[in-house]
């Protein structure tokens, strides 16, 4: 077990450098001007000169790579050609809300996926069976970022009952930033007008980014449920007269949630793709929209800190996967 | 009854959070303010972060409202230029009892320590000193603690100096404070770039990055504002920002299509603004040797065949005019004369003469996003696109980001770009000589047009004195320009604002600067 | 050599297929769909055209789905716009798959440390968030219709080079690969004419999923301005730029977004029927 961990450890730490390697080059393949984007069009040759000496950017390409390298291992992701400061201060600023909302979408997730998926494996080919297959074969069709726009139109234009940007009101006075999660600082604060209405800021952009996952799960709920319940050992629970929501939840669930789990490690990993899309859309303060904006202007210094921290994060939440997997299931043992 | 006002509501009634904050107290500035980088008066060059710098610190010299043309009173109560033996000697006579946020009062120190900082920290808006003032190190003393006395060489012009001190880069800062917090020789350079030390009537309370500017009223200021807060909110999409409006989410939505300002000017509930700006978009065409726009009957072709009235009023709508010269409405030397008129079959026959009876196809590069006037540049862009083919050309265009297309235009690397252009201060000759000579390295020099006629026009207008002289001499230019220089100007965009009803004494002036003391909201 | 044959004779497969109704939807639509990109040169008007004086116009006898921003016509929009979705969804798999293949045959034939290495790099283009990474690359080759297709292969070939090297691994102890190996066939030949036919069931259904999934992702790309150059009538871009409309002219907005919906949702039914029928045992 220790060992596979080590390993696992190793192998984080290759990806993260692989996603760097990749990420760094893929930046050079074609000759960009990074200082130019920053500076602006009225910007004079020498202030364009003397940006480019500032940040390196006149040193060959594998010059810039082994100081990336260096300054890396010292945990410095280098600085933002755009905003001008250090990435890794940009990531500290802009992650927490994206960690809000793709953990809010992952709620939609799994509190729309998995009843929604029983419901139809146990009304199999009935009506609601039919409606939860077809919401989630269109769920899983629809482009989140017109999803977003037409959801903006509707709740917030329309009906006027949702806020259509940001995360808290202009109008209400913002927490303390502790963690920088809006909801989680104004129950610090103990501010609960804050909070409720983070929530609310939080329910359009978190279903727009939830609703695809969420498909997925559903349809693979189900799927599961039904080779299930189609087991011997369920069919002797009921045969032995144990009522049908006890089987449904202490028997087959317990032995669904193995292949559900390993979905929902992909489908959080997808969250943050798609949160490149709802957070543009919605004026969401994550690195979602931080990766647009600085791909936009070629800050590839922000671009590869970006995929850096997303790739690691990616590779965590395999790992804690796998832990879940071996915790749930006696069966494995990881050697 | 909007769900979260509904539940706020109750929270606040309920709960009695003391946070909430009075609406008719705060006013909340939607737009797209993406390009802040930092709220330091002496290093940001950016439109965002000069419009929040503007009411964070004062300036010894300002304007009023809207007009660019008359310099009054800021922190200086009097000032006086004197001719030196070889420097224009310019003298301030600061007001007494002015402070800063801080409490300390302003003096002739603060006014030197601005100065110095400036060319010290070499900021992008630097040049603005160095080179148009061409102001030196050591050239600003303090005579005693309420004069200040700049000197300037006498190549320099005064006039020009004193407009360039209404900018940001001119915010007296609070030297005993900045240099507490300085890090070593960075002249409190990263401090400043999260938090204010000036006199003007807000301080910076918050920032939250990609989110929002907080600023509220500062306790000491001279100028008392009407309001307690301005909250700068960053909204991009338009249609959010359109919404956000008509919800009360905020106060004043900047960069609005056409369309929802014609929607929101039906409503009684809300007004619409369009400001003015000094902002040029035009094509430039690379007059390089071997290309097709060497020859000016080509770019002729180019000029008659874009149908500008159509442009303007079906696509613009209004949130731009028509110009075809290249010193802007606004500016001294601006002329309104607009000759080419949309025309076809000129166009083909003037490329049936430059030798090009099958017509021309090119690249022309363009910027995504949003392109002036609201407007996206890619909208701009397929509709020049489809006139250029009425005239013979078949333009291929390349939407690429906005920094690869200067990019392509700074190495002198395009065919036809598609771009805007303002002015760094306002000033005729913030356009003629970045247009119009070569040696300049900038517009005239991209698009490989080295003219002796442009280039010795531009100069002489530079330095006349006499404004009606000058007026003369750029209409000259202006003309001249016209017929011959690698540009087709397609209009000058104005910035679409729509506006709460019961927001007063909003005004932006050409340069993008709102005072935000002189807006107040009705209950 | 009859044994080497694909496993599923091809009568029944057929028969099942008629019997899923997902299945035929798909199958229909995506008919239709080829239908409405071959002839779409005929049954819709230019797609580029101009008309200023008549922008944002709803939907009329003239112009069935209205007019976009430019006063142009969206139903020939969207009409034209089928063919380069179908074409961006193809390309990518295309290139993914072959991508996919040739580093999963390499890596479960050679074996060994060959095989650690590619699949490592296999893992961290899986480790990537798609569209960041893709973002990244078309940012970086400059954007185009071409290059977003590599870009979205780039991303989504690891999953492929897994399908085949599991399979390769599976069938390197099946008997028929001893028995052809006992009667001297070479290496290559041995991978090209016994191992490929053997993983082609599941590349084809996974194939036919990603084309939707491509679909979405190049039209996400060209969303963010990473994709098709103007007046290109790509969804995407066409979702784009007339979204800060929508309150005027929904239609406009709507139209495209509904062909990518319809587009992704038959290749989705698609491959549920396929899988169904081909994979039993791959089933959700």
């Amino acid at each position: 077990m220790f060992s596979y961990f080590i390993r696992r450890l190793f192998f984080v730490i290759f990806v993260a450098w692989g996603v760097t390697f990749a990420t760094f080059f893929i930046a050079n393949v074609v000759p960009i001007d990074p200082a130019i984007a920053a500076l602006g069009d009225n910007a004079r040759e020498e202030q364009i000169q003397e940006f480019r000496e500032r940040y390196g950017l006149d040193k060959p390409i594998w010059q810039q790579y082994l100081i990336y390298m260096g300054r890396l291992a010292s945990g410095d992701l280098g600085n933002s050609l755009r905003t001008q400061r250090a990435v890794a201060e940009d990531l500290r600023e802009f992650f927490p809300a994206t960690l809000e909302l793709s953990v809010a979408a992952f709620l939609v997730t799994l509190l729309l996926g998995v009843p929604a998926g029983i419901l139809a494996a146990l009304r199999q080919n009935k009506a609601s069976d039919v409606t939860v297959r077809v919401l989630a074969l269109m769920g899983g069709a629809t482009p989140v970022f017109f999803l977003a726009v037409l959801l903006q139109y509707v709740f917030a234009r329309q009906l006027d009952l949702l806020p259509v940007q940001g995360r808290l009101d202009g109008f209400t006075f913002p927490p303390p930033r502790v963690t920088g999660l809006v909801g989680v600082d104004a129950l610090l604060a103990r501010d609960w007008a804050a909070f409720v209405d983070s929530l609310l800021h939080l329910m359009l952009p978190a279903f727009v980014l939830g609703l695809f996952s969420a498909a997925i799960l559903a349809r693979m709920t189900r799927a599961t449920m039904l080779e299930v319940l189609s087991q011997d050992y369920i069919r002797t629970a009921r045969a032995k007269g144990v009522a049908g929501r006890a089987v449904i939840f202490r028997h087959a669930l317990k032995n669904a949630s193995l292949p559900i789990l390993t979905l929902l490690g992909g489908l959080l990993g997808g969250l943050l793709s798609g949160a490149v899309l709802t957070e543009t859309i919605f004026s969401w303060p994550g690195i979602g929209r931080y990766v647009t904006q600085s791909a936009t202007s070629l800050d590839f210094p922000a671009v590869m800190g970006v995929t850096l921290l997303v790739g690691l994060v990616y590779a965590l939440i395999n790992l804690i996967t796998d832990l879940l997997y071996a915790f749930l299931d006696p069966r494995i043992r990881y050697s | 009854m909007k769900l979260i006002k509904a539940v706020g509501l109750i929270a606040v009634l309920g709960l009695g959070s003391a946070l909430a904050q009075d609406r008719t107290q705060t006013l909340i500035y939607g737009g797209d303010w993406s390009d802040l980088i930092t709220m330091d008066p002496q290093v940001s060059y950016e439109f965002s972060g000069g419009l929040v710098t503007d009411n964070l610190y004062e300036t010894l010299v300002k304007y009023e409202g809207a007009d660019l043309s008359t310099l009054r009173p800021g922190l200086a109560e009097s000032w006086k230029v004197d001719r030196g033996r070889d420097s224009w000697e310019i003298t301030f006579r600061l007001r007494r009892g002015s402070k800063f946020s801080s409490g300390n009062e302003v003096t002739a120190r603060d006014g030197v320590y601005t100065c110095e900082r400036a060319l010290a920290i070499k900021g992008p808006g630097s040049f603005l000193f160095t080179e148009i003032a061409q102001l030196k190190p050591g050239a600003t003393k303090a005579l005693d603690n309420y004069t200040v006395m700049v000197s300037i060489p006498k190549t320099a012009s005064p006039g020009s100096f004193l407009s360039i001190l209404t900018f940001n880069i001119g915010g007296i800062v609070d030297s005993e404070t900045v240099q507490r917090n300085a890090r070593g020789n960075d002249f409190g350079k990263e401090w400043l770039t999260n938090n204010s030390a000036g006199s003007g009537p807000f301080r910076l309370v918050r920032w939250d990055r990609g989110s929002q500017v907080l600023l509220e009223a500062s306790p000491n200021a001279r100028l008392k504002p009407k309001l307690q807060r301005v909250i700068l909110r960053e909204i991009k999409e338009p249609a959010v920002l359109r919404t956000a409006l008509e919800s009360g989410e905020i106060d004043i939505a900047e960069g609005l299509t056409p369309e929802a300002l014609r929607a929101l000017a039906n409503n009684p509930r809300f007004k619409t603004l369009r400001a003015d700006s000094l902002r040029l978009n035009y094509l430039g065409m690379s007059v390089k040797e071997g290309s097709p726009f060497a020859n000016n009957l080509v770019r002729d072709a180019v000029r008659y065949s874009i149908n500008q009235d159509e442009l303007v009023s079906g696509l613009v709508q209004g949130n731009g005019t028509k110009i075809q010269t290249i010193i802007p409405k606004g500016l001294l030397g601006y002329d309104a004369r607009t000759p080419y008129n949309f025309d076809p079959a000129r166009a083909r026959r003037l490329l049936a003469q430059a030798g090009l009876p099958n017509g021309l196809e090119f690249e022309l590069l363009v910027s995504t996003g949003i392109c002036g006037g609201g407007i996206p540049c890619a909208d701009i862009a397929a509709k020049i696109q489809s006139d250029l083919a009425k005239g013979g050309f078949k333009a291929n265009v390349k939407a690429i980001a906005n920094a690869e297309v200067l990019r392509t235009y700074r190495a002198q690397n395009h065919q036809m770009v598609l771009v805007g252009w303002s002015p760094d201060f306002p000033d005729p000759d913030g356009n003629a000589t970045p247009l119009a000579n070569y040696a300049a390295r900038s517009l005239a020099w991209r698009n490989v047009w080295n003219d002796a006629t442009s280039a010795k026009l531009a100069n002489q207008a530079s330095l006349e004195t006499d404004p009606a002289k000058r007026t003369a001499l750029y209409r000259l230019l202006t003309d001249y320009v016209l017929k011959n220089g690698p540009y087709a100007i397609l209009y000058q965009p104005a910035v679409p604002l729509g506006l709460s009803a019961k927001v007063e004494g909003y005004v932006r002036n050409a340069q993008s600067q709102v005072r935000f003391e002189n807006i107040s909201k009705l209950p | 050599m009859a044994v080497l044959a694909p496993v599923n004779r091809p009568s029944r497969p057929l028969r099942r297929f008629l019997r899923n109704p997902g299945g035929l939807i798909g199958a229909s639509l995506l008919v239709v769909l080829i239908l409405l990109a071959l002839l779409a040169p005929i049954i819709a008007s230019d797609p580029i055209n101009q008309n200023i004086a008549e922008r944002l116009k709803p939907p009329s006898a003239q112009h069935i789905l209205g007019t976009d921003q430019l006063g142009r016509d969206v139903w020939a929009r969207v009409a034209h716009g089928t063919g380069i979705s179908l074409k961006v969804g193809f390309g990518v798999v295309v290139l993914a798959v072959l991508i996919g293949v040739l580093v999963g045959l390499l890596a479960g034939t050679l074996g060994g440390a060959w095989d650690n290495l590619l699949m490592r790099v296999t893992d961290i283009f899986f480790a990537f968030p798609s569209l960041i990474l893709a973002m990244a690359i078309a940012a970086a080759l400059g954007p185009n219709l071409n290059n977003t297709i590599i870009a979205v292969a780039l991303v989504s070939w690891p999953i492929y080079a897994r399908l085949v090297r599991a399979s390769v691994l599976a069938l390197r102890e099946r008997e028929f690969v001893e028995a052809a190996r006992a009667l001297g066939a070479g290496r290559s030949r041995l991978m090209l004419r016994h191992l490929l036919p053997n993983t082609l069931t599941p590349i084809f259904v996974q194939a036919s999923f990603d084309v939707g999934g491509a679909i979405l992702t190049a039209a996400g790309l060209s969303f963010i301005g990473f994709g098709a150059q103007p007046p290109t009538p790509e969804w995407g871009a066409m979702v784009s730029e007339t979204r800060s409309y929508i309150a005027e002219a929904i239609w406009a907005p709507t139209a495209p977004a509904i062909g990518i919906l319809l587009t992704v949702l038959a290749f989705n039914l698609l491959g549920d029927a396929l899988r169904d029928i081909l994979d039993p045992r791959g089933r959700d």
